[in-house]
């Protein structure tokens, strides 16, 4: 299928939601608004949106075929989300750390002392730098 | 003057040299590690910037952009893998000059010819910026809406596989900039009742996302790619006849840059394809390109970093990003409080002067430590990915996470990761995007105040000569492209 036509299709779906939406944006009376609502400019966009996805749609060539995203990709992408859900049972530094380690892991760095060094010293850098230094407050865990 | 003379004066404080330095070496070694580009590294540092104040933060990003396309070339030379976008050029002939073992004198006319036309374009844009202010000062909101339809229908033009597709990013950008409530009626839009959304989207964790975290989902689908690394030698000073073969190929490369760099959206990367192809074009070696001329190397590395003050040019004088980094150094600048334009320079010259002499330093900076420190900055890029890019996602969420202590900015952060991987996959830059959303808020402020001087009559702006010229300029830049193609295809 042409990749082209397919992002156009998203695209057009993803506007006419936005668009849809508009509709539940709070009405004020003409007096406030002086005729240019707060819906106006955002339909005004999305129908450019979707004039320009259109268009791309229409006049779009066959382009090569994508290749296949790899594994490592989900992979990563997961150990994305994963430290999100990690992040308010160990809290943002235990957190880092576990992420570091994992991840560095997963991507076949197989010298356990480097990835525990290299973890270590980024994750303390962060707390002396950012709690320590500039006194952010990081979200804790649950056993905190 | 006298502006200029404290700008320059403003060097002799340690803190603002320590910060042009740090800027300086940051800006190298990111631009050496290949896939962490100058925009990356600007955005990533972006929040720590907020507690600086605006001339030693500006001063920050502004040395970084310098260093970071010069940073690029090491790698591009050495390894074949451009470490900043802008480098892709170099690496032409840089690479097989490094295989024929002259990786030194590349790496030294890249130096030099950098910090010419580095140095070259923040002149120009110590004249031109504001000259361009002066002539903006009486712009009213026609003319400033004009202005940002013609910086947007730029976006065109810039990176992605297609000019429509450029557009359409672009939008989106308007579009998330809508996201909070009205400036005029107060109404919430598409806050979807998350509190922190109530004040918009923040630039921060968007071009984390789009720059950082794409960038490492990019980097995991290459993971195991081996690179031939070629052999560094000394560094030495290209010879005197070297810099006399090069100088046609500097000169030329420089102005090119410069004008590119000041067209809004064109950026680095733009300037030294072309300048690349037009060094060839006037060269009297074609026949070497490809195969290891030095002109090969002089040329883009000029463009490249001549379109970094260009670039400043369309982003201090109006408000306009001239490129990807340059729209990142804008969001740094609103976020410090300080709205670019044409006023700046009457109400804050010394904050204008102190980023031109911040610019000139880092170009002066990185000539010295690219001649002196090439060998270790190349050792940069042999940081294993396993290492470098968890470390790059960490700092991503506490970058995004640290100026407003807000969770759900990190899950905007990562939303933008992922918006970013599939908007590459299928052919669209980020970077009209956040150009977009750079200038969405004027977009809109300016379209409603003139709608209002026009009684919400749209033919108010035929009335408006400088209006209707941008508009003209701005349909050329659009329909330019689609026509000439067709003209081809009739020849």
């Amino acid at each position: 299928m042409n990749s082209n036509r397919v992002a156009a299709a998203a695209i057009i779906a993803i506007a006419a939601a936005l668009f849809a939406l508009t509709f539940g944006f709070e009405r004020l009376p003409e007096g406030i608004t002086r005729g240019f609502g707060a819906e106006v400019f955002p339909r005004l966009v999305l129908g450019v949106i979707i004039a320009l996805a259109a268009l791309l749609a229409f006049t779009a060539g066959k382009p090569d075929p994508l290749p296949r995203i790899p594994p490592m990709v989900g992979i990563s992408g997961a150990s994305l989300l994963a430290f999100m859900a990690l992040l308010p049972v160990l809290g943002m530094l235990p957190a880092m750390f576990v992420f570091l380690v994992g991840l560095g892991w997963l991507w076949r760095e197989r010298r356990p002392w480097v990835l525990f060094l290299s973890s270590v010293l980024l994750t303390a850098a962060i707390w002396a730098v950012f709690v320590r230094g500039f006194g952010v407050q990081l979200p804790k865990g649950l056993f905190a | 003057m006298e502006a200029f003379l404290g700008g320059m004066g403003l060097l002799l404080d340690p803190k603002i040299l320590l910060v042009v330095f740090a800027g300086t070496l940051i800006g190298i070694v990111v631009g050496a590690l290949p896939g962490i580009s100058g925009s990356t590294t600007t955005a990533l540092l972006l929040p720590f910037t907020i507690t600086m104040g605006p001339v030693p933060a500006i001063a920050l990003l502004g040395s970084i952009y310098c260093a970071a396309n010069f940073g690029g070339s090491i790698t591009a030379i050495l390894v074949n893998a451009p470490g900043d976008p802008s480098a892709s050029a170099t690496a032409f002939d840089g690479y097989p000059m490094a295989v024929k073992g002259e990786a030194g004198r590349a790496l030294g006319m890249s130096a030099v010819a950098s910090a010419i036309g580095g140095i070259f374009s923040v002149v120009v844009l110590i004249v031109a910026a504001p000259l361009l202010a002066r002539a903006a000062y009486h712009f009213g909101p026609p003319e400033y809406f004009a202005l940002a339809i013609f910086g947007l229908s730029m976006v065109a033009l810039s990176g992605g596989d297609s000019a429509v597709k450029n557009l359409i990013a672009g939008a989106f950008g308007v579009l998330i900039a809508t996201v909070g409530q009205d400036i005029t009626t107060g109404v919430e839009r598409y806050t979807f009742g998350i509190y922190s959304f109530s004040d918009g989207i923040e630039f921060i964790p968007v071009l984390i996302g789009l720059f950082a975290l794409t960038e490492l989902l990019e980097q995991a689908a290459q993971l195991g790619k081996k690179t031939l690394v070629a052999r560094l030698g000394a560094v030495r000073l290209p010879s005197w006849q070297d810099i006399k073969d090069c100088s046609k190929a500097i000169g030329l490369s420089s102005v090119l840059g410069t004008f590119i760099g000041i067209l809004p959206a064109l950026g680095a990367t733009t300037a030294a394809v072309i300048a690349y192809v037009e060094t060839k074009r006037w060269s009297k070696n074609k026949a070497e390109f490809g195969k290891g001329a030095i002109e090969g190397v002089a040329g883009p590395e000029a463009a490249n970093n001549a379109a970094v003050g260009g670039a400043m040019v369309p982003t201090l004088a109006l408000g306009i990003p001239g490129s990807t980094t340059t729209a990142i150094i804008l969001a740094g600048l609103i976020v410090q409080g300080v709205r670019p334009g044409p006023h700046l320079f009457t109400e804050q010259p010394l904050l204008l002067y102190a980023v031109f002499s911040s610019m000139l330093l880092a170009n002066l900076l990185y000539l010295a430590l690219g001649l002196g420190f090439a060998k270790v900055f190349a050792r940069v890029s042999l940081i294993p990915a396993p290492l470098l890019w968890p470390a790059v996602f960490v700092l991503s969420v506490i970058g995004a996470y640290a100026p407003n202590q807000a969770m759900a900015e990190v899950w905007v952060a990562i939303a933008f990761g992922f918006i970013g991987f599939f908007m590459r996959r299928y052919g669209f830059s980020p970077a009209p995007l956040v150009i977009g959303l750079v200038l969405g808020k004027m977009v809109e402020e300016t379209l409603k105040q003139s709608l209002l001087i026009f009684d919400l009559n749209w033919s108010g702006f035929l009335g408006r000569p400088i209006a209707l010229t941008l508009f003209g300029l701005a349909a050329l830049f659009l329909l330019g492209p689609f026509l000439l193609q067709k003209l081809r295809g009739r020849s």
